[in-house]
């Protein structure tokens, strides 16, 4: 890096914030110099033409491009920030853990990894859908006693 | 009749299974993993069901992800096909507890031909010939050596829980055999989780012969004649054909008879083979039998008129199955087109196809799930097309295979089609006077 003008403590938060987000490469260019970051995508195992989700299209990952200040990058994470919590078997997708019984979550609910969502019964079992992450319930995608398949979607996480 | 049938499979038979389904008026459910989403089988049927990743353990050989996939569409019945759960007793044993008709047979006849070593003593017990070797499982290598003795050298190790080829050791000379057994054993509990070994006499490029049972439970067991299977590639098979050019009617009739007897001792329900291996000097064996349908089934379909899907399904469903002409009509070949290159070992080419032509005319029958840009996942097995020539004789059935194959384009991936064109060119096929030996020296030669 030339001239020396742009801030190792810069450099350093760009890092982070950059680790933090969904964020993969990052440009940044101050006092004419220019910084290129680049973090690796870890790959998911689904195949390619999946079916796209009901509502945020922003899940399908693909290099996002330069956000130059944070707050632009801060608006950047936002709208990739929301999670999809998806079937692990094929089965039934119950919200309550009986007939009577209150759901186990609302849209709106803040719910924390680990935090049982649903159920996904199969072959008489029930069981309960933990969420991965910490967040709040934006959207339930499927309806109640529906059947749903192995990785479908069921509800949408706005995480922390 | 069933009202819906869950196929737990993929790929060409998947798309076979519920061809037959839809002319029946029973609805289909595919299940498919998410590399198989863009599959034929899934676009063809009136429902289709997401049941893991790509991986097959964590799919179409998931038990859970299946018998749910059936509750959750109400299927009424499943059809298992070939490989994955088609021969896995515990599977059938669960469907029957869900309450789900598993189109073949019973847990228990699954069980008893599953045990190659207990199918055996069963069918000698029944008068059917059997190769010379042990009686059941041997676990004492002075037993095994005494007996390989009395049948006399070359002997054959083998795994009692394996079957289609695995699990075996081939022994020449009484010094390799202490090893062989032990290494055997070793093998067959880590490949079947189960040591048990038995012995044979080893056969010497023996002619592969099968016939086509069906059993169903008014007591019929029917035979539809045979199949050779003789071209075959470390016991992977890659050509078929019926009739067999070795048999006559007198040896057909007397191998019928035995496989049809062989299958009643079990009050076999369904469809199923019994392959029995073929000397030189026209001597029958039982070999194993298999309680599933076949990829080579088309064969046995074009020259006894019969649609084996169809069979088992009103089977299963508890009606008579139909009685088979007396004798076959013509002759039939079928190529199994695999996405392999034969230049190079045969190693899988899976991929895109970038261009596809179909043959067709008379007497040619395609039975295949690929289409024209359809990426060939590397997850399953290679065989992406199933071509089925028939003529008046031998001769004409071979001359047709030669134009359909010619016509047969598929661009993107290397296929066995040109090893086949080269099969059909050889004098040795073409006679008819050919052993399990046969691609061997036929890979010498180029």
């Amino acid at each position: 890096m030339e001239g020396g003008q742009m801030d190792i403590n810069l450099i350093k938060k760009l890092i982070k914030i950059l680790e933090a987000s969904e964020v993969t490469d990052l440009e940044v260019e101050e006092n004419g110099v220019k910084i290129k970051l680049a973090k690796k995508v870890r790959v998911n195992q689904t195949v390619a033409l999946a079916q796209p989700p009901i509502a945020a299209p922003a899940m399908q990952q693909t290099a996002v491009t330069v956000a130059k200040t944070t707050d632009e990058q801060k608006a950047a994470d936002e709208k990739t920030g929301l999670y999809e919590i998806k079937s692990p078997i094929v089965g039934t997708f119950y919200r309550a853990p009986g007939p009577d019984a209150d759901f186990y979550i609302q849209v709106g609910d803040v719910v924390s990894a680990g935090t049982v969502l649903c159920i996904v019964e199969a072959m008489k079992l029930m069981n309960e859908i933990e969420s991965d992450v910490n967040g709040k319930v934006v959207k339930v995608l499927v309806e109640n006693g529906k059947p749903v398949e192995y990785n479908q979607p069921l509800f949408l996480i706005q995480k922390n | 009749m069933f009202k819906k049938i869950l196929i737990a499979n993929r790929g060409e038979i998947a798309l076979r299974i519920i061809r037959t389904c839809k002319e029946l008026g029973i609805k289909t459910v595919a299940v498919y993993s998410e590399a198989d989403r863009e599959s034929l089988h899934v676009t063809f049927a009136d429902e289709a069901v997401c049941i893991g990743p790509a991986s097959g353990k964590e799919s179409y050989l998931k038990v859970p992800s299946i018998i749910s996939a059936a509750q959750i569409t109400g299927a009424d019945a499943i059809h298992p096909g070939y490989g994955f759960l088609a021969e896995n007793a515990d599977f059938s044993e669960i469907c029957i507890e869900a309450g789900i008709t598993f189109i073949g047979p019973s847990p228990q006849m699954i069980r008893a031909m599953g045990d190659k070593s207990f199918a055996k003593q069963t069918m000698k017990k029944n008068g059917v010939p059997v190769i010379p070797g042990s009686e059941g499982v041997i676990t004492e290598i002075n037993d095994a050596i005494k007996i390989a003795h009395e049948v006399g050298f070359p002997v054959i190790v083998k795994a009692s829980a394996g079957g289609g080829g695995k699990g075996m050791r081939i022994v020449w000379e009484e010094k390799d055999f202490e090893k062989a057994f032990q290494t055997a054993q070793t093998e067959a509990e880590a490949s079947f989780g189960n040591s048990d070994v038995y012995i044979e006499k080893y056969l010497e490029n023996p002619r592969h012969v099968e016939f086509q049972i069906m059993g169903d439970s008014f007591g019929n067991v029917f035979h539809y004649g045979e199949r050779d299977c003789s071209v075959q590639r470390r016991h992977q098979k890659l050509i078929e054909e019926s009739p067999s050019p070795a048999l006559d009617e007198v040896l057909r009739s007397k191998m019928g008879e035995a496989a049809v007897l062989g299958a009643q001792s079990v009050n076999y329900l369904g469809a199923g083979t019994v392959e029995f291996l073929l000397d030189k000097h026209k001597n029958f064996y039982f070999m194993e039998m298999n309680t599933r349908i076949q990829v080579e089934h088309p064969v046995t379909e074009t020259v006894y008129h019969v649609d084996l899907i169809r069979q088992q399904i009103l089977v299963a469903a508890g009606l008579e199955a139909d009685t088979p002409p007396e004798k076959p009509f013509g002759h039939c070949i079928e190529f199994r087109i695999n996405a392999e290159d034969p230049q190079h070992g045969f190693r899988p080419s899976p991929g895109k196809i970038t261009s596809l032509n179909f043959p067709g005319g008379y007497g040619v029958r395609v039975d295949s799930h690929i289409y024209q840009s359809y990426s060939i996942p590397p997850f399953y097995d290679s065989l992406v097309a199933k071509l089925i020539v028939w003529g008046t004789n031998r001769e004409r059935a071979i001359a047709r295979g030669k134009r359909a194959l010619d016509e047969f384009v598929i661009e993107g991936i290397k296929t066995t089609i040109p090893f086949h064109l080269k099969v059909l060119d050889d004098p040795r096929f073409v006679s008819g006077h050919f052993d399990t030996g046969f691609l061997e020296k036929f890979n010498i030669d180029n």
